[in-house]
């Protein structure tokens, strides 16, 4: 369906991203990593706001800068962070938008009532965006992507803003959208696509580092990941000479999750490695302990 | 047409309008306001243009040998009447202003004799002898005609001598042209600053507000910066209308329809390229506005296209605009078919400026198709 040819991409002398080669079919894709890893980059050049500076995307075998606007149709985009008009109601708004997408005023009038009840901005049509909060103007630009019904829907960043209630709906919403379409979601928290994900793609050095389904990510640390708990005297040596996962306070000691890829010790105790052990794993600070 | 539409509603929003009809009041005040409320300005202005009616009506568009000897008997007629409203006056006879020629020949330092003067031309306002004056004044411009008034280069005498062939000479008072010329200048200077304040913003508002992300992965993509210049360019061009509409309307008021089919070089001190009637004349010089409108238009929207801030699209566009009212207006609209210019110079300013600001829109729209879009 979309191919990400050996693509590169340059701003001057910093590459952003080396030799991306991706495949995508009908589904959920979670693009995982930190900030400034390249996700969005990646994302704007499968949205055609950047040229790649080598190598091409191509989507059922045609280019689709060459595609132009026949691309464009199929394409539902949230960027990381978007503009709008603050005198503008929400449906003023995609109004507007809707006409930048070619549908009709007729058309669009049913389609965006339809979506805005789906984020649940039902009972805010006609207030101005100048009166919303984040998380409101962010579920606009989750309504606006869906406007034109798209093919290929990129999401970059698309919780941010949202409360805990909000995420789970955008989650069940994405999960719906998935099963017809080609759903790529760019976000550096974890939760957001652990659960939903049919596969996830994590980029490292400019290139990438995984792409394959959550259990065979995770599979990558099996047997590696441990926890014990230990007096808070002892921590900082702990530190010094394990990748640790995590820490919390329970019952006066510390409760420590970390890497281990030696013989362990009897009373740690060994656990199931989830998506954000690998993740921690994988883009933790050099300085910040050793993996034994 | 609807993204048209679209795109112009985001450019003529009531805030923005409301912020031009402030800026126009201002600049109506401080510039346009005196060409209506003050024309013609005070005497022999009055008569000038009340004379020039006259001759129109008495000998048309066109003055020969024969109408201004009629001119001539008409002044000698009205000098006759000037004496006798004198000789009815004791005290100007006393004075020994007993005739009009005494008193416009009266002694600078004769107390009596310049108190009288006063006292006709400018307590008592009596129109025949101010209109004397200007009927004097035109036979004098009328006695010189031959003669071109200024140092002249071969061309501008060359096209004096084949106006003076054809029988155009300047034989009317110059108050209402000159009048139109600085009337037109600061409309010219009100519609240009009501377009750049409205089209500046425009594109950088949409790039600064991170509006592209959506916009260019629409359908329409990256040809919406077509759109948006065409709807800036239409959006100026509306407000321009209205603009001229409104002050045209108020220029009405002059009263100077009667000139309208008079030639331009048949006004003293207005010696032209070509020769139009006062009407087409006008014509032109709303014509230039547009173009001018539309040139600076399109130069606020390359600015807007590439600056990264407010403060640097006012920063560039100020020498821009300064250049314009120290010397554009003068050569582009005052003299655009004045002989005070060399004939090549306004067509080649007029074809140069839209090449420039045409070619800088179409290199940033290719440059807008291949730009990655960061920001």
């Amino acid at each position: 369906m979309l191919v990400v040819k050996e693509v590169s991409k340059q701003y001057g002398d910093f590459t952003a991203l080396r030799d991306i080669q991706l495949e995508f079919e009908t589904g959920l894709y979670g693009l995982l990593a930190p900030n400034g890893a390249g996700k969005t980059t990646l994302i704007k050049m499968l949205a055609t706001l950047l040229y790649p500076t080598k190598g091409e995307v191509l989507y059922n075998g045609n280019n689709i800068i060459d595609m132009d606007s026949s691309y464009r149709e199929l394409l539902g985009y949230l960027p990381q962070q978007f503009g709008y008009y603050k005198n503008y109601s929400p449906k003023q708004y995609l109004l507007y938008l809707s006409a930048l997408k070619g549908i009709s005023k007729k058309e669009a009038l049913p389609k965006i009532i339809e979506l805005l009840d789906k984020v649940a901005l039902g009972d805010v049509v006609n207030k101005k965006m100048k009166k919303f909060s984040g998380g409101m103007v962010q579920r606009v630009g989750i309504a606006q992507a869906l406007l034109n019904d798209p093919k290929i829907l990129i999401l970059d960043e698309p919780t941010a803003g949202l409360d805990p209630k909000e995420r789970a709906r955008f989650r069940n919403l994405l999960t719906d959208l998935a099963r017809s379409r080609l759903v790529i979601v760019s976000t550096h928290i974890v939760s957001d696509i652990e659960s939903i994900a049919n596969e996830i793609i994590m980029i490292k050095n400019q290139q990438i580092l995984y792409k394959d389904s959550v259990e065979t990510i995770c599979g990558t640390l099996d047997g590696a990941v441990f926890e014990t708990s230990m007096e808070f005297e002892q921590l900082e040596s702990f530190r010094q000479d394990h990748v640790l996962l995590s820490e919390k306070q329970e019952y006066g000691k510390m409760i420590v999750r970390f890497i281990h890829k030696e013989t362990p010790l009897v009373d740690w105790l060994p656990v199931q490695p989830q998506l954000e052990d690998v993740f921690l794993y994988e883009y933790r600070d050099e300085t910040n302990g050793t993996v034994q | 047409m609807r993204m048209i539409l679209n795109e112009m509603k985001k450019i003529l929003t009531w805030r923005m309008l409301t912020f031009l009809l402030l800026v126009n009041t201002v600049l109506y005040f401080l510039l346009i306001s005196f060409d209506i409320e003050y024309f013609p300005n005070g005497r022999p202005a009055l008569d000038g243009y009340r004379l020039g009616i006259e001759m129109i009506e008495e000998y048309g568009v066109k003055m020969d040998e024969e109408d201004m000897l009629d001119f001539s008997r008409q002044y000698k007629s009205l000098k006759k009447e000037a004496d006798e409203y004198l000789q009815a006056r004791p005290e100007f006879a006393a004075a020994g202003l007993e005739n009009y020629e005494k008193l416009i020949t009266s002694d600078w330092n004769n107390e009596e004799q310049q108190k009288l003067s006063n006292q006709i031309f400018h307590e008592e306002q009596v129109d025949l002898f101010w209109e004397l004056q200007e009927r004097s004044r035109l036979m004098e411009f009328h006695d010189m005609k031959e003669m071109i008034g200024f140092e002249a280069n071969a061309l501008q005498q060359k096209r004096f001598d084949e106006l003076l062939a054809e029988g155009k000479y300047q034989a009317y008072s110059e108050v209402v042209i000159q009048n139109f010329k600085d009337f037109i200048v600061h409309v010219g200077i009100t519609v240009l600053f009501s377009v750049v304040l409205l089209i500046s913003p425009f594109i950088l508002k949409d790039r600064t507000r991170r509006l592209l992300d959506l916009q260019y992965t629409a359908k329409v993509g990256r040809n919406l910066y077509k759109t948006k210049l065409i709807a800036g360019i239409l959006s100026a061009g509306m407000v321009i209308t209205v603009l001229l509409a409104f002050y045209f309307s108020l220029y009405a008021q002059n009263g100077t329809s009667p000139y309208f089919g008079l030639g331009v070089n048949a006004f003293i001190a207005n010696l032209t390229w070509y020769d139009p009637t006062f009407l087409q004349y006008i014509w032109l010089c709303i014509l230039a506005i547009y173009v001018i409108g539309i040139i600076f238009t399109m130069l606020a929207m390359t600015v807007s296209s590439v600056v990264p801030n407010f403060v640097t699209l006012i920063g560039i566009q100020i020498p821009l605009l300064f250049v314009m009212l120290l010397v554009g207006f003068k050569i582009l609209l005052s003299h655009i078919i004045s002989v005070q210019s060399p004939q090549w110079l306004v067509p080649c300013l007029y074809g140069l400026l839209s090449i420039v600001s045409a070619g800088l829109l179409i290199y940033l729209i290719r440059r807008e198709k291949l730009r990655d879009i960061l920001e």
